[in-house]
C-alpha cells in the first residue's frame, strides 16, 4: 500500500518536470512515432513485391510487429531509468542517495523516472494491432483476454529482469550501460516470425537471451491457438527464471557496491 | 608552409585525446557496435526471407547479393561518417563550459574536427578492415570468384572522406541551434531517424517511387551515405560518380558556410545560464 501512494506522488512529481521540458518530451515521442513509421514504409515497399513472406501474410507480419511493442513500450515507459543507473547514476556516485532513503533501492530507481516517450510506442502498437486484428480471424475464447494479460505482465519482466541485470554489473564495474545497450538490441529480432532466422539466432533468442518469447511466441499462440504450453508457458517460465535471477544479481550487487569516490 | 604546420601542430594534441579516449572505452565501443551491427543481421534475413518468397533473381534490380552487400557497407559507411561532436556542443551550451571554448586560441570547431578524427582512427582501424574484408569474402564464398575491385573501392574511399565532412559540418550547423533551442534530446531522435531514411540506410532510394528518388538523390542526405555505398558496389558509370562527386564537393561548401553564418548570429545569442 505503502508503495502505491509513493508511486503516485513520484509520477506526479514527475509529471511536474515533464510540463517544464514539455516540448523536448513531445518531441521525443514524435521522434519514436517516425521511427516506426518509416519501419513500416519499409514493410509496405517488401509487401509490395511479394504477396506473402514465407508464409506470413502482411496483416500477420504486422500483427507480430504490432505486439512486439507491447512488452517493450511498457518496460520502456515504467523502468526507463534502470539505463541512467549503468550510464551514469553509479559512475557519478549518485546511487549514494539511494541507499540513504528508507524504501527498497530497485524500486526507487525504478519509479524515480517516468519515460513518456513511450507514449510514441504505445500509440505505433495500438495503430498496428487495431489495423490487423479485424482483418484476422483470430480464435477466441473466453481465456483469450486472462491469458494475455499475463503475457503482457511477464514478457515485460523478461525486459526489465533484463535491464535489472545488466545495469546492477554496473555495481562492481562502475559503467554498464553498454553491455545494456548490446542486450538490449537482440529485442529487435523478436519483431519478425521467428522462422526467417538460421538455427543458431533461433537458439540465442529462445533461450538466452529469450526475446522471442516478448513476441513471436506469444503472437503466434493468439494467431493460431496451437502450442499454447510453449508459447504462453515459456513466457511465464522465462519472465520469472530471468526476474528471479535479476533481484539475486541486483543484490550480490548491492553488497558490492562502493561509491565513487571524488 | 609555416602556417600549416602551426595549423597541424595547435590540433594534433587534440587528435592524440580523441585516440586515448577511444582506447580507454574500447570496451563500450565494442559492446555498442555489436549491439548496432545487429540491425544489419535482422535486415540481411528479413531480404534472405523475401528472396526466399519470391522466384524471381532479382527484387527492384537487387540480386541476395548486392542486398548484403549493400546492407554492411551502408552499415559501415552509415558508422564511420556518423557525427556528434554536435553532441557536446549542446551539452556545454547547456553547462556553460563553452565560454572556456570561446576565449582559447584556436578555432571552435576545428577542435571537435580533430578529436574526432582521432577517434575515427582507431575506430577504422578496429573495424574496417574485418567489416570489408567480411563482406568480401560472403560474395565471394556466393558468387564463386572474387568480386573486389581496388578501383571502385578507392573512389569509395573518396567519397567516404566527402560524406564524412558533409556529415560534421551538417552536425555543427544541428549543433548551433541548441544556442537557440537549449535542450537537444528529442530532436536529436527526430534528426537522426530522418537522416537515416533520408540518406538510404533504411531503404535503398532505387526501392522508392522514382520521383521521391529523384530528389532524395539531390538531397545532401544520399552524399551522407547512399552515394559511396553505390560506388562501392560498382552500380554507378564514370558520369554518375562525377557527378555525385560534384554534389558531395557543393553539398560540403554549402555546410561548411551556413555553419560559419550560424556561429555567427549564435555568439550574439549566447547567453551562460547561471554560472
Amino acid at each position: 500500500m505503502r508503495y502505491f501512494r509513493l508511486h503516485r506522488i513520484f509520477i506526479a512529481q514527475y509529471l511536474k518536470k515533464l510540463m517544464e521540458y514539455k516540448v523536448d518530451f513531445l518531441l521525443g515521442a514524435i521522434g519514436m512515432i517516425i521511427t516506426q513509421a518509416l519501419q513500416l514504409l519499409f514493410l509496405g515497399i517488401i509487401f509490395s513485391q511479394i504477396p506473402a513472406l514465407i508464409g506470413w501474410s502482411f496483416e500477420e507480419i504486422l500483427f507480430i510487429y504490432g505486439f512486439s511493442l507491447i512488452a517493450k513500450s511498457l518496460d520502456h515507459l515504467f523502468t526507463d531509468n534502470l539505463w541512467m543507473v549503468g550510464y551514469r547514476i553509479v559512475r557519478k556516485g549518485e546511487f549514494d542517495k539511494y541507499l540513504t532513503r528508507p524504501i527498497n533501492t530497485l524500486y526507487h530507481v525504478i519509479a524515480e523516472n517516468f519515460c513518456v516517450d513511450a507514449f510514441g510506442e504505445i500509440l505505433t502498437c495500438l495503430l498496428l494491432l487495431g489495423y490487423s486484428i479485424p482483418k484476422l480471424s483470430l480464435p477466441f475464447h473466453w481465456y483469450t483476454t486472462p491469458l494475455l494479460l499475463i503475457v503482457v505482465v511477464f514478457a515485460t519482466l523478461i525486459y526489465t529482469s533484463l535491464k535489472i541485470m545488466t545495469s546492477a554489473i554496473s555495481f562492481w564495474t562502475k559503467a554498464s550501460g553498454h553491455i545494456t545497450h548490446m542486450l538490449y538490441m537482440t529485442n529487435d529480432f523478436s519483431k519478425y516470425p521467428i522462422s526467417i532466422y538460421n538455427k543458431t539466432v533461433q537458439t540465442v533468442i529462445t533461450y538466452v537471451i529469450p526475446f522471442a518469447f516478448t513476441a513471436y511466441y506469444p503472437a503466434s499462440y493468439f494467431l493460431t491457438g496451437e502450442n499454447p504450453l510453449f508459447c504462453i508457458g515459456g513466457t511465464v517460465i522465462a519472465g520469472s527464471v530471468l526476474f528471479a535471477l535479476a533481484l539475486f544479481v541486483w543484490n550480490r550487487g548491492l553488497a558490492a557496491y562502493e561509491s565513487a569516490g571524488s | 608552409m609555416s602556417r600549416v604546420r602551426r595549423f597541424f601542430r595547435t590540433y594534433k594534441p587534440f587528435t592524440r585525446a580523441g585516440m586515448q579516449e577511444m582506447i580507454a572505452y574500447r570496451a563500450n565501443f565494442i559492446c555498442f557496435l555489436i549491439g548496432e551491427i545487429m540491425s544489419a543481421f535482422i535486415m540481411y534475413f528479413v531480404w534472405k526471407a523475401v528472396f526466399l518468397s519470391t522466384d524471381r533473381e532479382t527484387f527492384m534490380g537487387f540480386t541476395m547479393e548486392d542486398m548484403a552487400v549493400y546492407l554492411f557497407i551502408s552499415f559501415l559507411t552509415g558508422y564511420l561518417t556518423y557525427s556528434d561532436g554536435a553532441f557536446s556542443v549542446g551539452e556545454e551550451i547547456i553547462d556553460g563550459s563553452i565560454a572556456m571554448r570561446m576565449i582559447k586560441p584556436c578555432s571552435f570547431e576545428m577542435c571537435f574536427l580533430f578529436q574526432e578524427l582521432g577517434s575515427r582512427i582507431i575506430s577504422v582501424a578496429m573495424i574496417f578492415v574485418p567489416m570489408v574484408a567480411g563482406v568480401e569474402i560472403y560474395r565471394c564464398a556466393v558468387s564463386g570468384f572474387v568480386r573486389f575491385q581496388i578501383g571502385a573501392f578507392l573512389l569509395y574511399i573518396v567519397s567516404l572522406l566527402l560524406a564524412y565532412m558533409i556529415s560534421f559540418y551538417f552536425n555543427v550547423c544541428y549543433g548551433f541551434m541548441a544556442f537557440f533551442f537549449k535542450n537537444l534530446w528529442g530532436t536529436t531522435l527526430i534528426k537522426e531517424t530522418v537522416v537515416n531514411f533520408l540518406s538510404g540506410a533504411i531503404i535503398p532510394l532505387a526501392f522508392l517511387p522514382s520521383g521521391l528518388a529523384a530528389v532524395l538523390n539531390i538531397l545532401p542526405f544520399a552524399s551522407l551515405s547512399y552515394t559511396p555505398v553505390m560506388i562501392y558496389m560498382g552500380m554507378y558509370s564514370t558520369s554518375q560518380i562525377l557527378w555525385s562527386f560534384g554534389l558531395q564537393l557543393f553539398w560540403l561548401v554549402v555546410m561548411f558556410g551556413i555553419s560559419k553564418l550560424i556561429w555567427r548570429g549564435a555568439v550574439k545569442h549566447l547567453s551562460i545560464q547561471g554560472g
